[in-house]
């Protein structure tokens, strides 16, 4: 039926689309970590409307009876693989959200992207990029007044 | 030739008994990993010399194509998947605190990277994609500082976008095929995908596979993630991971998309890359960061070369992707003991004249100064920018000369530096001896490609006259289908 | 100007689902992979559950990817996460409720867990749901008395040998002049428990490898979160 798939590729979108505006949009961690699962998802039953039918049944012998029109076993092996995919990477995702919690107190995504500015600054001994002092014309003029170790 | 399937599974065997060899005995835990990567590096040297005109496709598992994996051994495959042994076996990672979990990843990362360039499925392709990705969230945040982990954070949102997008991407094109074999595909890819939905399918793995590749707008991680990432892994990932998303991406228009809006959009993107990439560079003030902008440019170049039709952009691309492929990583070796600022730089050369040597050879060819082969890989690109007639492609061939010009300008600044007066500053303490080495083979390396640059030149060729058969890669995998 | 990027981003985004839309067919294709599989997978591989075979069988490369990803997850999980610090503090202990309840469950759950993966090729299930069952039958006990050490040498060691013997499978095929990953022993009869050839094997070290793995993840944030309580 027409109008079934209409609905279930309108539903597979949307959470793509859902999933990319989290993504984009929000500035906490954890939304954002949301969003990658929602687009997941939605990614995930994209593939499995691939080859979609309506009335099939699913491919499994039951009591040595063969189905007469069976779904596609592909997409549904992959979909399980892509699944498992995107548990191993929430995990590790989540992992990183605590440590940073942890370490800076915020998940605000914003803030982080500025301690970590600040930190990979420091480390290597330049001003910031947005701060008043940057850019300056390179040595020999302005060599004195860096090396803020 | 089914032995290529070695080069996966051993790493990965050896990868999941890490942990237990090292609770009987953290010796042999610690040579495992080289050994096992030094294996793989010999059959697959082993393979490329039996390689000739012919390929080979493995079947796993036994099953003929559609229904099983297919793994394709072309001289470029090989040649690949090779480098990443290889280059996994130079840059080894060998301190720090958690060594075995750090060898543990590397191990992964040479298994994944090897079936990355050998596997001709695509959501086969998608998985080991996402295996690398995974692979190097561990290795950038292996220093475990904060700056880090955020990095690292922000790194795999921007991947796992990608990746989502990617899978979108092969979601629609198995809704129009109903196969993911790509020697299938190749087949039914005129009569099924060349429209709309092909078009958006290409842009959606485009962008998906480009965050490896650094392509233009999804590469937002590169200056963050090498400046906090140890120099060895910054080096692995700009050296030889992008080199993998990139080679995905040409066997996708080699053997699926041939509509040439694709090679525009790849062209447009190229152009864009290479246009912040060496401006941003030109901005940077410390050593890591010119480096990742840097590499950026390159990676531009890389896809402009690849979005010339035919064999020749092939061949192009693919001279300037091996030529980074050994500067990139020597040149990261180096930062290990020279990130941070530039100015610290000054001076440097009187306290390790070796490396400033080194640093300014590799500079040269990345330049493009004949007679480095670095300027034979931009000749080849600008003549067959040029032999195009659309504009663009002339454009593109100006764009590439911009960037030169900017390389020239900011690394022999930074070179010139090197032998200023050091104004009672404390140099930076002296390289490691394996890291100099290391970044001296490669350098030696480009050295001794100078002197033999036209018979690699042919060699070059013929690797990509091959890859650009379409109708060897369909014969080779499914050899009754071909009418 | 960030919102308005995005803005612009997300703007493109709906025109490029708009151009699918219109030229979609949403009926669906017929899937050339998936029909010749369905003819084929009873004599060829021996499961009566054709996603087994696929996941197991025709595209097991894919499944040994996908257990090196969650066994990757879970390395560098342990990497970013570091050792718990000493004399960290823990969760309080549980109320009676989810105490009882854990001690309760963890024999049912440990016999479903494997009860699905030893039947995953027969019925809908198999290593993964299994494996995902039997990590949480692990698990439980953790939530319900925190600071209870999880053995991370046992976990560690199933994890190592399970993955291990999925590779040393496919690789005594290779080695018996077939492909890597071949299924071999005996077909059987389709629907039968002792069927489908080494597909069984392959899912058992599936489920166990899952269920370690995610065990050893879920056990590793629990402890490093109590630490910063």
């Amino acid at each position: 039926m027409m109008d079934t798939g209409l609905i279930l590729h309108t539903g597979a979108f949307g959470l793509i689309v859902i999933g990319i505006a989290g993504i984009v949009l929000s500035s906490h961690l954890i939304r954002i970590i949301f969003g990658i699962a929602l687009l997941e998802a939605g990614a995930n039953l994209l593939l499995l409307l691939a080859t979609w039918h309506e009335g099939t049944s699913a491919p499994i012998i039951v009591d040595g009876h063969i189905p007469a029109v069976m779904a596609d076993p592909v997409p549904q092996a992959l979909v399980l693989t892509a699944i498992v995919i995107g548990v191993g990477i929430l995990a590790l995702a989540l992992s990183l959200a605590l440590r940073i919690q942890q370490a800076w107190g915020t998940l605000d995504i914003r803030e982080i992207r500025q301690r970590m500015e600040e930190e990979i600054a420091d480390t290597a001994g330049v001003d910031l990029p947005s701060s008043p002092h940057a850019p300056k014309p390179f040595p020999p003029v302005a060599a004195k007044q860096e090396g803020r170790s | 030739m089914n032995n290529l399937a070695l080069m996966i599974a051993l790493p990965l065997i050896a990868a999941f008994l890490l942990p237990v060899i090292n609770r009987v005995s953290s010796l042999a835990a610690r040579w495992t990993g080289p050994l096992v990567v030094l294996v793989t590096s010999v059959i697959g040297i082993m393979a490329w010399t039996q390689l000739g005109a012919n390929a080979v496709a493995i079947e796993l598992g036994g099953f003929r194509p559609p229904l099983g994996i297919t793994l394709y051994a072309d001289q470029l495959a090989v040649l690949f998947a090779i480098a990443v042994s290889v280059g996994t076996l130079l840059l080894w990672p060998d301190d720090g605190e958690d060594r075995i979990r750090q060898s543990t990843l590397t191990l992964i990362l040479a298994a994944s990277g090897s079936g990355l360039a050998l596997s001709g499925d695509l959501f086969n392709i998608y998985v080991l994609y996402e295996l690398v990705a995974v692979v190097s969230y561990g290795l950038v945040a292996s220093k475990g500082t904060p700056g880090s982990l955020a990095a690292t954070m922000r790194y795999l949102i921007v991947s796992a976008f990608g990746a989502a997008l990617a899978l979108t991407g092969i979601a629609l094109v198995y809704q129009a095929t109903g196969t993911l074999n790509l020697a299938q595909l190749s087949q039914l890819a005129p009569t099924h995908l060349n429209n709309m939905q092909g078009l958006a399918a290409f842009v959606l793995m485009l962008v998906g596979f480009g965050v490896k590749a650094e392509l233009f707008p999804v590469n937002t991680w590169v200056p963050e993630v090498y400046a906090t990432a140890p120099a060895r892994v910054s080096g692995l990932l700009a050296g030889v991971v992008s080199k993998l998303a990139l080679l995905i991406i040409v066997r996708l228009l080699v053997l699926v998309f041939h509509q040439p809006e694709a090679l525009q959009i790849m062209l447009v993107l190229g152009i864009l890359g290479v246009v912040t990439g060496e401006l941003a560079a030109w901005r940077a003030r410390d050593f890591n960061r010119m480096l990742a902008f840097s590499s950026i440019g390159q990676l531009g170049i890389m896809f402009i070369a690849f979005s010339i039709p035919g064999q020749a952009g092939i061949f192009a691309g693919l001279a300037v992707a091996l030529h980074h492929l050994l500067v990139k990583p020597a040149m990261f070796l180096l930062a290990e003991r020279w990130g941070g600022s530039l100015a610290k730089l000054a001076g440097v050369a009187h306290s390790s004249p070796l490396g400033a040597a080194l640093f300014i050879l590799l500079a040269l060819s990345l330049i493009g100064v004949p007679p480095l082969p670095g300027f034979w890989a931009k000749l080849l690109v600008m003549i067959n920018l040029m032999a195009q007639e659309s504009s663009l492609y002339t454009l593109g061939a100006w764009i590439i000369m911009g960037g030169a010009a900017l390389e020239a300008n900011y690394l022999f600044r930074v070179a010139g530096s090197f032998y200023h007066r050091a104004d009672g500053q404390t140099p930076p303490a002296a390289h490691r001896p394996r890291d100099l080495a290391t970044a001296a083979l490669l350098g030696a390396t480009l050295a001794v490609g100078m002197f033999v640059i036209m018979p690699l030149a042919e060699q070059l060729e013929g690797v990509a006259d091959q890859a650009a058969d379409r109708d060897h890669y369909v014969q080779t995998v499914n050899p009754e289908a071909l009418p | 100007m960030q919102r308005f990027t995005s803005a612009l981003f997300l703007l493109g985004l709906g025109l490029l689902i708009t151009a699918i839309f219109q030229h979609m067919d949403f009926t669906g294709t017929l899937p050339i992979a998936g029909d010749a599989i369905n003819a084929a997978a009873a004599q060829q591989t021996g499961a009566a559950n054709f996603v087994t075979a696929v996941v197991l069988g025709y595209r097991g490369f894919d499944t040994l990817l996908e257990l090196t990803i969650l066994f990757t997850a879970a390395t560098a999980g342990g990497l970013v996460l570091g050792k718990p610090r000493a004399g960290a503090k823990h969760d309080p202990q549980a109320g009676f409720i989810l105490r009882a309840g854990a001690d309760l469950f963890f024999p049912l759950l440990l016999v479903v867990g494997l009860y699905i993966i030893v039947h995953g090729h027969l019925t809908p299930g198999g290593g993964f749901q299994g494996g995902v069952i039997l990590a949480v039958a692990f698990f439980l006990p953790l939530l319900a008395r925190p600071g209870t050490p999880m053995s991370h040498k046992a976990v560690s060691l199933i994890e190592g040998l399970a993955g291990a013997s999925f590779i040393l499978i496919g690789l005594l095929a290779m080695f018996g002049g077939e492909a890597f990953l071949t299924p071999m022993l005996d077909k059987g009869q389709p629907g039968e428990l002792l069927s489908a050839g080494s597909l069984p094997l392959l899912y058992i070290a599936v489920g166990l490898k899952v269920g370690s793995e995610l065990a050893g993840l879920l056990a590793h944030m629990a402890a490093t979160e109590a630490s910063d309580a």
